[in-house]
């Protein structure tokens, strides 16, 4: 097994809050890891760490064998480009944008054909069963869609890891059910999964593995047998 | 109350920037709009106003002496007010040229420099109070430029003891004395100064005035200030134009500014107005709120402008109106000041209160939405358009920004567009008065010569008079000039006698300029306005301003008159200006020789110009003439015009100035847009856009609005050029060449295309540096 994450005693302060507090991870290739926990217990904020979002205090962050505290910030915008693809709970998508080149729009960051790009990403959105929304803006999408776009569009560019945060918050249970399904599609292809959730729903429909976290530690881990 | 100041200050506190900005665009906007409205009143009729200031006298009347003085204060019939009776008497300067050349001077007896009529600036010293004491007639100088001069000179046989200097706009005297001194040096007239109730605004209706008010009195001379007036205004007149120019620009652009910056701020926080609403907060309050938010940086700007725009104008005006004597009441007035403390606040308010309606409208839900939802409609045609484009994408992206928000947009170009006609005027502006002043420089020559007349010698412009006493020469004007050629590295000289002529249909004389020796070849053609250069001796060519004062025109014919002899003349061409002096008609010296051959003209009623071969050696030459002959006057010409500095240096300051306020004006924009499209830039950022390219995306977005505002912008200074250097011109009473205008080329226009580009990026810079270091994980995990 390859291991795609590796957090060594991970500590993150903001001011005289601790955030993370010497928190130590791994993530295997194919994995579908759950980090859950309640609110400002920092799951958050692991996750910024193994985006290249953020920096740590102290400790180390290796994905791919890359350590990211090493990596300027040119460095770390390539790596999220090549290595990392991001769902978030508010889908963040570009309004001005029709679905389409939206999730086109990180394949074009790294200088891919228009023609090429916007190929990749109808097929994506094909695969996700939106392509008929294709030319639909976000603000005419519904929840369900926007996340659909969303995480078309991370998957874009073959990322080697999937990280998700809250990815169903923002949506009512029927589209909720649809992400879980597409996460879970994802991950029984080979997709390494990260999932930050509040929700033991998608953690245990998801998830191989549950990383709970209280106060910036990690406090209980469980490995999960899906059906 | 409490509520809405807790409010405000929270939010000033925790937009530091945006109140940061705030100020500053306020501060740099009061500043271009004081000196703007200072521009704009000293260019509002500044005669008027430095006469008005003075209560000049719009008749200066000379009686007999022998008038009781209560026949000349008794009559009255439609006088404001009166000054007088003063004594009047003539003498004689006999100093050297340190006070002007030899010759009458007008001395008048009065007790004190103010008075209902002609209050005089005694600007130096203090006002005579015993015999021997004067006091000298000139325009108000910078003490710095003063040079050193006598503090004594010599009227007549008797000595005077100069206590100090003062200006009469109306010219009412040359020196004043005190009246006892007039009495003691007998009088030749009484002097009357009056200023009239009725119409004075023409030349008929102030001599009307000024015969009712002396009928049945012995009037010996009279002048009406119509007369000053007019020789001052076409001094003053060239400034004008282009102070109003750049006047109206400041204006536009410091109003533009503000109300972009300001409503831009309350737009932009919609979001927290309907939390706010949501809180509580009645519409009227939330209105407040926005209302002080924005007035405590604004007020702090507003304050510190005005300060800068008065201490900024001050040189400005100096430096086109002293010397004019024109800088009495110049300045920055009250209600400068009280438009820039008053004015600018309300304008501020203004903007800020016209959105701010629209939030106290809009409903909590409303308003927060109206802040955080997707936009729509809003430029995603262009967006979908340039994604199809090879562009790179963060290139692509930034295209389609300004778009986003079309009216903040909009306001941005205008204040980029504002900046590069500034430019783009100051530009052409500065390569005209260049080309001006070469072609007058290269046809004036290099070196001025003038034989001493053995009174006085000449003392050049800006430079030492010359030393030892003044003596004749002994050559002839025709050796002087042998002398000038002969002597090594002369290229070409001229010869001009200036003389008053009498010409057939014209009721005073015409002046003239009799040229002899290279003329043709020294450059004056170059200043030809129209028709062609004279090509022999029955040719002439006349300046504009006798052209247009004379009535006359290009294929007329001039009879000249002198001694028993006559010239016809035709004129073949119309020139800017001429040699140096008022201007004159250039005539052959051929022709003064045929009218009158035994007419023999003394070298001191010649001036002589020289042109050296290339690279000559000036002062060598300047040196070996007074070696040659040290009764020969002789200096160097070669000096930057003050004009030239003036009006390129106000110009240069005001293009800076307003370049840099609208660069605030991108820089505001850019603020606000990278503040809008933080989760935007946040999720690009998520998705692998490096912060090279973030930085590319907003600088595209902003080049973009500079290179519209400098499209626009370039047609509108060429406009602006075209239409105020003439208007300028006309002022001055001259005609400008057509290649002095011709100032517009494709690498001067190309360069200007660049100014808008350099003021966007300027002033997107800095917040594009901001968006590429914005922190992501903040921006994309709070909603």
């Amino acid at each position: 097994m390859t291991t795609v994450v590796r957090l060594e005693n991970v500590r993150k302060e903001y001011g005289d809050t601790t955030a993370l507090d010497g928190v130590s991870l791994e993530i295997q290739a194919g994995e579908a890891v759950a980090v859950m926990g309640p609110s400002g217990c920092g799951k958050s904020t692991m996750l910024n760490m193994i985006a290249g979002l953020d920096r740590p205090t102290s400790g180390s962050v290796r994905v791919h064998d890359e350590e990211l505290g090493r990596l300027n910030e040119t460095k770390l915008a390539l790596f999220r480009r090549h290595r990392i693809g991001m769902i978030f709970q508010f889908f963040n998508l570009l309004d001005d944008l029709p679905a389409l080149d939206n999730v086109a729009l990180a394949a074009q960051l790294t200088g891919s054909r228009v023609g090429a790009a916007r190929q990749r990403a109808l097929e994506l959105l094909d695969e996700l069963g939106i392509a008929d929304r294709r030319n639909v803006y976000p603000a005419a999408l519904s929840g369900g869609e926007r996340q659909r776009v969303a995480v078309a569009r991370a998957l874009m560019n073959r990322p080697a890891l999937l990280l998700a945060d809250e990815p169903t918050g923002a949506l009512d249970s029927r589209a909720g059910e649809q992400v879980m399904d597409l996460l879970l599609d994802l991950n029984q292809i080979g997709q390494t999964l990260l999932i930050v959730t509040h929700d033991e729903r998608l953690a245990t429909r998801c998830a191989s593995r549950v990383v709970e976290l209280t106060d910036g530690r990690v406090t209980h881990e469980r490995t999960l047998e899906r059906a | 109350m409490n509520a809405v100041w807790r409010a405000a200050r929270a939010a000033v506190r925790r937009r530091r920037m945006q109140t940061f900005v705030i100020g500053l665009v306020v501060l740099l906007s009061t500043t271009t709009i004081v000196v703007a409205l200072a521009l704009l009143s000293a260019t509002s009729a500044p005669f008027d106003r430095a006469f008005a200031r003075q209560a000049g006298p719009h008749a200066v009347a000379l009686f007999d002496p022998t008038v009781p003085a209560d026949q000349l204060t008794g009559q009255r019939t439609g006088v404001a007010a009166a000054a007088g009776p003063f004594g009047v008497v003539t003498l004689e300067l006999r100093d050297s040229a340190e006070f002007g050349p030899p010759g009458p001077l007008t001395v008048v007896g009065r007790a004190d420099p103010g008075g209902p009529v002609d209050k005089l600036d005694l600007w130096q010293g203090r006002w005579p109070s015993a015999p021997g004491e004067i006091v000298l007639n000139e325009p108000v100088q910078d003490p710095d430029d003063l040079r050193p001069r006598p503090t004594a000179l010599t009227l007549d046989d008797q000595r005077f003891t100069i206590v100090g200097l003062a200006h009469s706009l109306a010219g009412s005297a040359d020196a004043w004395v005190t009246p006892a001194q007039v009495a003691e040096l007998r009088p030749t007239a009484t002097q009357m100064l009056y200023r009239f109730s009725g119409d004075v605004s023409t030349k008929a209706a102030v001599e009307a005035d000024l015969a009712a008010v002396t009928a049945g009195l012995p009037l010996t001379a009279s002048q009406t200030y119509l007369v000053v007036k007019e020789e001052i205004s076409a001094d003053v007149g060239v400034y004008v134009p282009f102070l109003a120019t750049f006047g109206v620009l400041g204006l536009v652009v410091g109003v533009v500014i503000v109300g972009n910056v300001v409503s831009g701020a309350v737009v932009s926080g919609y979001r927290h107005i309907g939390i706010l609403k949501a809180l509580g907060f009645t519409p009227s309050q939330v209105v407040a709120v926005y209302l002080v938010m924005v007035s405590v940086p604004a007020a702090v700007g507003c304050v510190l402008g005005t300060v800068a725009g008065a201490l900024a104008a001050q040189p400005l005006l100096s430096e086109g109106f002293q010397g004019l004597g024109l800088d009495v009441g110049i300045g920055v007035g009250p209600w400068i000041w009280l438009a820039g403390l008053v004015g600018v606040p309300a304008t501020v308010l203004l903007a800020a209160f016209v959105p701010a309606v629209r939030a106290h409208r809009l409903s909590a839900a409303e308003a927060i939405s109206a802040g955080s939802a997707p936009r729509q409609g809003r430029g995603t045609r262009i967006q979908h358009r340039l994604a199809s484009t090879r562009l790179p994408r963060s290139v692509s992206l930034g295209l389609g920004l300004p778009f986003a928000r079309p009216g903040r947009t909009a306001f941005t170009v205008a204040a980029v567009l504002l900046g590069v006609t500034t430019v783009t005027f100051a530009t052409g502006l500065a390569d005209t008065l260049v080309r001006i002043s070469t072609i007058e420089d290269t046809a004036a020559g290099q070196i001025g010569v003038q034989p001493s007349n053995g009174r006085f010698r000449i003392a050049p412009d800006n430079g030492p008079p010359p030393a030892g006493p003044p003596a004749t020469t002994t050559r002839t004007n025709e050796q002087v000039e042998e002398l000038l050629r002969g002597l090594p590295q002369a290229a070409r000289v001229t010869a001009i006698h200036r003389l008053p002529m009498s010409a057939a249909g014209q009721t005073e004389p015409l002046p003239v300029n009799f040229v002899r020796g290279d003329y043709s070849a020294m450059g004056y053609a170059a200043e030809l306005t129209d028709g062609r250069w004279m090509t022999g001796p029955s040719e002439t060519v006349v300046p504009t301003e006798v052209m247009r004062g004379r009535g006359l025109a290009i294929g007329d014919q001039v009879t000249l008159r002198l001694g028993g002899g006559q010239a016809v003349l035709t004129i073949v061409g119309e020139t800017m200006d001429g040699p140096f002096g008022p201007p004159a008609l250039f005539v052959d010296w051929n022709v003064l020789t045929t009218m009158e051959p035994e007419r023999v003209v003394p070298p001191w009623d010649v001036f002589y110009q020289v042109q050296l071969v290339p690279g000559g050696d000036i002062a060598g030459y300047v040196a070996a003439v007074g070696a040659a002959d040290p009764a020969i006057d002789v200096w160097n010409t070669m000096q930057v015009s003050d004009f030239l500095v003036t009006v390129v240096s106000f110009s240069s300051v005001l293009s800076l100035l307003l370049s840099t306020v609208a660069a605030l004006g991108v820089f505001n924009t850019v603020v606000l847009n990278v503040r809008e499209r933080r989760r935007d830039l946040g999720m690009l950022k998520s998705i692998g856009m490096t912060p090279r390219q973030v930085v590319t995306m907003v600088l595209t977005s902003m080049a973009l609005v500079g290179v519209v505002g400098g499209v626009l912008g370039i047609p509108l200074g060429v406009l602006a050029h075209r239409f105020v250097v003439p208007l300028a011109a006309d002022s001055a009473r001259v005609s400008l060449p057509q290649a002095v205008m011709e100032v517009w080329h494709a690498p001067t226009l190309l360069l200007l295309a660049l100014a808008g580009v350099v003021i966007a990026l300027l002033g997107a810079l800095i917040p594009a540096r901001g968006a590429a270091r914005l922190t992501i994980a903040s921006v994309l995990h709070n909603e």
